[in-house]
């Protein structure tokens, strides 16, 4: 175990997405940080819950890695 | 969570409500051709219609096999035919999903983007669930705090030492039993929001707010205690 124990317990400072809302817009804000546009404030909330969410951020991960991929 | 998570549970306290959510401005003529024509196909009827869903199934089956060759290491030793089935069976779920929610897509992003997403969810929760499907939930670790990695500078190990004992407390005496064991057993306990998520019969929405609003309560104790700053951030 690290010292990110503690920040776990924490979780992120700012106001965060649901996990429900998160897979809404997971595609839209994939898409903004491939284009290079800013994501975050497209979809405010998003970074924060990703921070927080290991599964979610998971699945941001493949989705970013697979359609990266795919783009060449 | 289940691959077609529609009925969102209710979003954490403090939540951007509606951001970037479905506004309902964003016009429908965004929508690219291609996505447009996945659409037109995939709601109308006879041979275009039969041919989009062999396409689709095809596109899902592939980012099924992504995600799963991705975590083939938490799949033991499954041989490569039975992951090969197991795709076919995450697509052919994500193919319901991605039919029953095709009015949700706003052509904010691509539709094959969009599609990849019910796929990618659903192969990671099954191999989630496929890793801890023989293996009970453990008890959330009583003494969490001696996990903690205390290297570090040498002259900020007393102002640590202080946030954790106020941080022991706060788990102790501010949380739930409920919010206790859940994060305990997230964070500490390292079992996937997935996997408890099913053992309780809920879903990763619920857990995670159950996560949320416990740390949102130990961030605010610990605010109130100066150990944090105005931010959020340690002192």
């Amino acid at each position: 175990m690290t010292g990110d124990l503690v920040g776990g317990l924490l979780g992120p400072e700012g106001p965060e997405l649901g996990c429900d809302a998160c897979f809404d817009e997971l595609d839209r804000y994939v898409e903004l940080e491939l284009a290079g546009a800013d994501a975050d404030s497209a979809v405010p909330g998003m970074r924060d819950h990703l921070a927080g969410c290991l599964a979610c951020r998971e699945e941001h991960d493949s989705l970013l890695d697979l359609v990266a991929g795919e783009q060449g | 969570m289940e691959p077609a998570p529609a009925s969102a549970a209710e979003a954490p306290a403090g939540a951007v409500a509606g951001a970037g959510g479905p506004s309902g401005v964003e016009p429908p003529w965004r929508l690219d051709a291609e996505s447009r024509a996945w659409l037109a196909a995939l709601k109308g009827h006879g041979r275009d219609h039969d041919e989009a869903l062999g396409r689709l199934h095809h596109l899902l089956a592939r980012a099924a096999r992504f995600e799963l060759y991705r975590r083939r290491g938490q799949l033991g030793h499954l041989p490569a035919a039975e992951v090969d089935d197991l795709a076919l069976q995450v697509a052919s779920d994500a193919m319901v999903a991605v039919l029953a929610r095709l009015d949700d897509f706003r052509g904010l992003s691509r539709f094959t983007t969009w599609a990849y997403k019910f796929a990618l969810l659903d192969a990671a929760v099954k191999v989630r669930s496929l890793a801890w499907r023989r293996r009970e939930i453990p008890r959330p670790p009583e003494d969490w705090v001696s996990l903690v990695d205390r290297t570090g500078r040498p002259e900020d190990a007393a102002e640590h030492a202080e946030l954790l004992a106020e941080l022991r407390t706060a788990v102790a005496e501010l949380l739930t039993p409920h919010q206790r064991e859940v994060l305990l057993t997230v964070v500490a306990g390292r079992v996937p929001i997935d996997v408890l998520a099913e053992r309780l019969g809920t879903g990763r929405g619920a857990v995670y707010k159950t996560v949320h609003d416990a740390r949102r309560k130990l961030r605010a104790h610990l605010t109130d205690k100066g150990l944090l700053g105005a931010e959020g951030g340690g002192r």
